[in-house]
């Protein structure tokens, strides 16, 4: 132990020896922008109708990538599935869960997820986030939710994985829609800002950006959910299935 | 400037024991924190490198879902790593 701490206590110091000598020889972070970055900055706002140039690289200047991305996230789940065809995730007869004290912060826990994921989405077009991050984050819940409650507590509400299955490819072919909608006025598929308006009474949702950042949080927060579900499934259950065929 | 290298260092180090541990622990539930808590460090190295964007779904990926897979997985399997 004592070795390992003073290993760590050597990498230290080296690395804390090393960033200044990295100063005291005068390396600076680069502050002018290079000529790509500074088209971005400069032309964003204008091409795209969007203060962050993230968002709108992701999914308008390179938008035909991130909707092929999503085409071969969609198709790996239709392979997932197939494992797991059949397979339904069943309550307990007797719902089991954690203590009570674990239950209440949960409670509390997931209100505050889900309120900060829906603005993480939400505001993917002006400030850094997005559907991904904002699915991600409000999947987290049914993660939660699952092994704390048990999973007769999203059952009963109705949140089944076969629901979850069809909201996640409801959103993911309003997403394919909205990419392919310019198409019939004779533009260019994933067209933004030629064909959707950059603000609605007002609001600024910089066109097209802001529908693909909603239906992704969409489809990534029910299929990690699904996912959730598809885990509490017990062994035995989901072997039976398989050997079926 | 100096701040940022500062904290890159320590950040990184930090991450260093983090998955030292984690590879090292018996106990897989411990293994996870541990892993978890290397995800932190390297989502405070993101945001120190000013990209708030990477951050996000860093953390929402490594720490919140990556973190509760792998509970379920193990919850499959045996608690105990066995030499």
């Amino acid at each position: 132990m004592r070795t390992s701490l003073v290993v760590l206590l050597a990498l230290l110091g080296a690395a804390l020896a090393a960033s200044g000598a990295l100063v005291a020889l005068g390396l600076k972070a680069p502050l002018a922008l290079r000529e790509l970055g500074l088209y971005y900055v400069l032309n964003t706002i204008r091409d795209c109708a969007s203060p962050e140039a993230v968002a709108a690289i992701v999914w308008d200047y390179r938008g035909l990538d991130t909707i092929y991305e999503t085409a071969v996230l969609y198709f790996a789940l239709v392979g997932g599935l197939a494992i797991f065809r059949a397979a339904k995730a069943q309550g307990f007869k007797k719902p089991v869960g954690l203590t009570e004290l674990s239950k209440t912060s949960t409670r509390l826990i997931s209100l505050l997820i889900a309120a900060v994921s829906v603005c993480i989405a939400l505001h993917g077009h002006l400030t850094p986030g997005g559907g991904f991050p904002g699915g991600s984050a409000l999947a987290v819940v049914a993660m939660l939710a699952v092994p704390i409650y048990s999973v007769n507590s999203m059952l009963e509400r109705g949140i089944t994985s076969t629901k979850l299955i069809a909201v996640r490819g409801a959103a993911l072919t309003a997403l394919g829609l909205v990419a392919l909608l310019p198409v019939i006025r004779g533009l260019e598929i994933v067209t933004n800002q030629r064909f959707y308006p950059g603000a609605v009474l007002g609001f600024t949702i910089s066109g097209s950006i802001s529908m693909y950042n909603f239906f992704e949080f969409m489809a990534v927060a029910s299929g990690f959910a699904a996912l959730a579900l598809y885990l509490s499934i017990p062994e035995e259950a989901f072997r039976e299935v398989v050997e079926r065929g | 400037m100096i701040v940022t290298l500062l904290l890159l260092a320590v950040a990184a180090l930090l991450s260093l024991v983090f998955v030292y541990l984690a590879v090292f622990e018996r106990d897989l539930m411990k293994a996870i924190v541990f892993s978890a808590g290397q995800s932190i460090c390297y989502s405070i190295m993101l945001h120190a490198m000013a990209a708030p964007d990477i951050t996000m779904t860093y953390v929402a990926v490594s720490v919140g879902l990556y973190s509760a897979l792998l509970v379920f997985v193990v919850s499959k399997t045996e608690r105990y790593e066995e030499v």
